[in-house]
């Protein structure tokens, strides 16, 4: 490895200011390879506030896209700008920027309190400030109880909210989560989701990586699709959904008579298929997912069916990639 | 909500960043098990040295009657040197002191062994002929003029020491016959093995086995053990230069190493102290020689820490890399103890580490060459060539651990410019160190 003597930018923070009128996020034509494994290529993406999820399998980019934004890659080719300036060059705008790592390893041996204050003097707090500062997000991730004990005795999901409390140090503009609720327990889930969600209604900009797509349909509607390195779509998840309406999709009903419930919903012009994997489920074939969605509710109402569940089966990201790619997924 | 930024003063300033990595580096450290076996065995390797030391300290010496004068050959209860002051026969038991009136009572033989001590004192004044004929055997009138002056420059009964310019070292004395003869060997031996005993730990123990083994198993693992453990994210994700990162992680490593260092100087340094040969109760006298043993050491942890952790964030097994270094030092050191002023040594760390500690010598304990000069002569075996060597013991380790700066200039200042080398040479290597961490991709 030759060192790269260019990259000679130290941090300082007094003198850094963020641009202006600049997309927090801004990347161009950026690409990183490994050999001849392209893990990302040609990326241009400008992001400004609000949440947005980035979605992709395993092996996508996901965390290529987040390592190459915290300055911990460098690009094989394009720019990346944080507030306008290259993180590769200089750490300056990581004073705004705060990280959630999708690694499990943490200091085990600190307490939550200790290890959220450590990183918060990294960011120029003292000894003082930096004290105070762990409080105000241990308590904004919901930890003030159990700050003072070893991290190493924490669940997955403290975990998982102790390192979004030192991301948050110092109120930063920008918020990177990667994977932040692997592993976790309902409950620990539903926590981290709603803090993604009030940071979003703050004002921040939030990325958040997942390779689910309901967990992210939960946080936010505006989402990245990366697939094997390559950005598929971006944009509002309701719109990419309608796109794929005309394709026949399946709605999978759980319920007590499936027969009776067909013979209510066979008339409707959308559907053009049923069939009965279950002595009380019932599978239905549409072009038109929306309309089904629509009429379904009524017909069940008025013709006093009992329905245990309804479900779209193939209403997941591996389908949606499957539409996105032409079946090439 | 963060305060409004108060004007930072020089420790507030150092508060935030790079000591917060300093602190954090040293609770790491506490925690690892690892550490508290590298500064164990450490301990265990310096202790085992200074038992050697201790017990030779303890062990008698025995007291040789180099001349022989304390024989009693006539069997009339006065030895001979005796015999030969007051010019009574010591072949015949009828010739003795006693027979004068008033008569002189016979010394105990004791009073002949170690009866003519070293008395090169006199080099204090600048002179080079020394020696004093204590027993007065020189001096006797039976004594040929050829004895008396044997070094023939027209001074009866003294020695002459010669340095050679050339060779950089002192030669072996010329002495007229019977002077300085039969010195105390358990006072020089002791003071001998003594002051070897220090250059050796200092030297070897401290310098190169502590200087070397500590960073090797403290210093490497720095920057790779983080990025290995992938806890380097949360660092790399904070507005902190890598470079600062790296300092701090010095920083933090000196933080063990250095009051390590310093405490196990000082309780070596007490324990010679108490045991070694002094006149009170306590050598105050080599103070300086472990100010600079431990001077030295933390230089040397400096600039091998820089070293080696720079070599573990080249590649993961920075181990490896660091050992053909570590095999270099000792050859440089080996080649030091011979060769002080061969140049090559210029291009290591502990051929500038180890000129301090020669320098102190030099300037705790002026004339260390002629002291050395002295024991190797140990007499000059009755001062006549056919007797052979009298080498006292603890001469040759004495002569084998100490050697010149090889740097030709006085002790101060080799102590100045070795400090200087060392200190820039930690600042490359912190530079490249940077330069390497910088350039590195962590995934």
């Amino acid at each position: 490895m030759i060192p790269d003597l260019q990259q000679v930018g130290e941090a300082q923070t007094q003198q850094w200011a963020p641009e202006v009128n600049t997309p927090v996020v801004l990347l161009e034509n950026v690409s990183k390879t490994y050999g001849k494994i392209h893990a990302l290529s040609e990326i241009t993406l400008a992001l400004s506030g609000g949440v947005t999820g980035i979605l992709g399998l395993n092996g996508a980019g996901k965390s290529t896209l987040f390592n190459l934004l915290m300055g911990k890659l460098k690009p094989s080719s394009g720019s990346i700008k944080l507030f306008g300036t290259d993180p590769w060059k200089n750490p300056a705008p990581y004073a705004r920027v705060g990280f959630v790592p999708e690694h499990e390893k943490m200091h085990d041996w600190m307490t939550a309190h200790g290890f959220v204050s450590l990183f918060a003097r990294l960011n120029g707090l003292t000894r003082q400030e930096a004290k105070l500062e762990a409080d105000r997000v241990l308590d904004f991730v919901g930890l003030t109880d159990v700050a003072h004990k070893q991290i190493g005795r924490y669940s997955k999901g403290m975990r998982q909210r102790v390192k979004i409390a030192h991301a948050l140090v110092n109120d930063p503009d920008l918020i990177i989560l990667d994977e932040p609720l692997q592993g976790c327990d309902p409950l620990a889930r539903t926590t981290i989701m709603n803090v993604i969600r009030e940071l979003g209604k703050m004002g921040r900009t939030v990325l958040v990586s997942s390779h689910i797509l309901h967990e992210i349909e939960r946080i936010t509607e505006q989402i990245i699709i990366l697939h094997n390195g390559r950005l598929l779509a971006l944009g509002n998840l309701h719109a990419i959904r309608e796109k794929m309406d005309n394709i026949p999709h399946t709605i999978s009903i759980g319920c007590e008579n499936p027969k009776e419930l067909a013979k209510d919903i066979i008339n409707n012009d959308a559907v053009f298929g049923i069939s009965f994997p279950s002595g009380d489920n019932l599978q239905i074939q549409t072009h038109n997912l929306n309309e089904v969605h629509k009429v379904l509710p009524s017909l069940i109402v008025e013709n006093g069916h009992k329905v245990y569940s309804i479900d779209n089966p193939d209403d997941d990201l591996e389908s949606i990639l499957k539409y996105l790619t032409g079946g090439l997924a | 909500m963060i305060a409004p930024p108060k004007k930072d003063n020089v420790f507030r300033a150092l508060d935030r960043k790079l000591g917060a990595v300093a602190e954090f580096t040293m609770r790491q450290y506490r925690t690892k098990l690892s550490t508290w076996v590298v500064l164990g065995v450490g301990f265990i390797a310096i202790a085992i040295i200074v038992l050697f030391y201790v017990d030779s300290m303890q062990k008698e010496i025995e007291a040789i009657d180099n001349d022989g004068d304390s024989a009693d050959w006539d069997g009339d209860g006065y030895p001979n040197g005796q015999e030969r002051i007051y010019g009574t026969d010591p072949d015949n038991p009828e010739s003795h002191p006693g027979t004068f009136t008033p008569p002189i009572a016979p010394d105990p033989p004791e009073k002949w062994i170690n009866e003519d001590d070293f008395d090169w004192d006199l080099l204090a004044t600048g002179d080079t002929t020394v020696g004093y004929d204590d027993d007065g055997d020189c001096r006797l009138a039976d004594t040929t003029q050829s004895q008396k002056d044997r070094n023939r420059n027209n001074v009866n009964c003294d020695i002459i020491l010669d340095y050679s310019e050339l060779r950089g070292e002192w030669l072996e004395p010329r002495s007229d016959g019977f002077v300085d003869e039969d010195p105390d060997e358990e006072k020089y031996s002791k003071e001998a093995i003594h002051r070897a005993f220090l250059l050796a730990i200092g030297k070897m123990g401290f310098v190169f086995l502590l200087g070397i083994f500590l960073p090797l198993f403290l210093a490497t693992g720095l920057i790779r053990e983080e990025m290995e453990n992938s806890t380097m994210h949360f660092m790399l994700a904070k507005p902190i230069a890598r470079r600062d990162i790296l300092l701090g992680r010095m920083v933090g490593y000196l933080g063990i190493v250095w009051p390590y260092i310093i405490a196990m100087g000082v309780i070596v340094g007490l324990i010679s102290g108490f045991a070694g040969p002094s006149d009170g109760f306590f050598r105050f006298a080599d103070l300086g020689m472990w100010m600079a043993i431990i001077f030295a050491t933390m230089l040397a942890t400096l600039v091998y820490g820089m070293l080696f952790c720079a070599l573990g964030t080249l590649w993961k097994r920075g181990i490896v890399l660091a050992l053909p270094f570590a095999a270099w030092e000792l050859g440089m050191a080996i080649l030091s103890f011979n060769a002080p002023a061969a140049s090559i040594l210029r291009f290591s760390v502990i051929g500038w580490s180890l000129n301090i500690i020669d320098a102190a010598a030099l300037i705790v304990w002026p004339n260390l060459g002629l002291f050395i000069e002295m024991g190797l002569w140990g007499g000059g075996g009755y001062n006549s060539d056919f007797w052979g060597g009298t080498q006292l013991e603890g001469a040759d380790a004495l002569n084998a651990f100490a050697s010149d700066t090889g740097l030709g200039i006085s002790p101060l200042a080799t102590i100045v410019v070795s400090t200087l080398v060392l200190l820039f040479q930690a600042s490359v290597l912190w530079i490249v160190g940077s330069a390497i961490f910088k350039g590195k991709e962590i995934e």
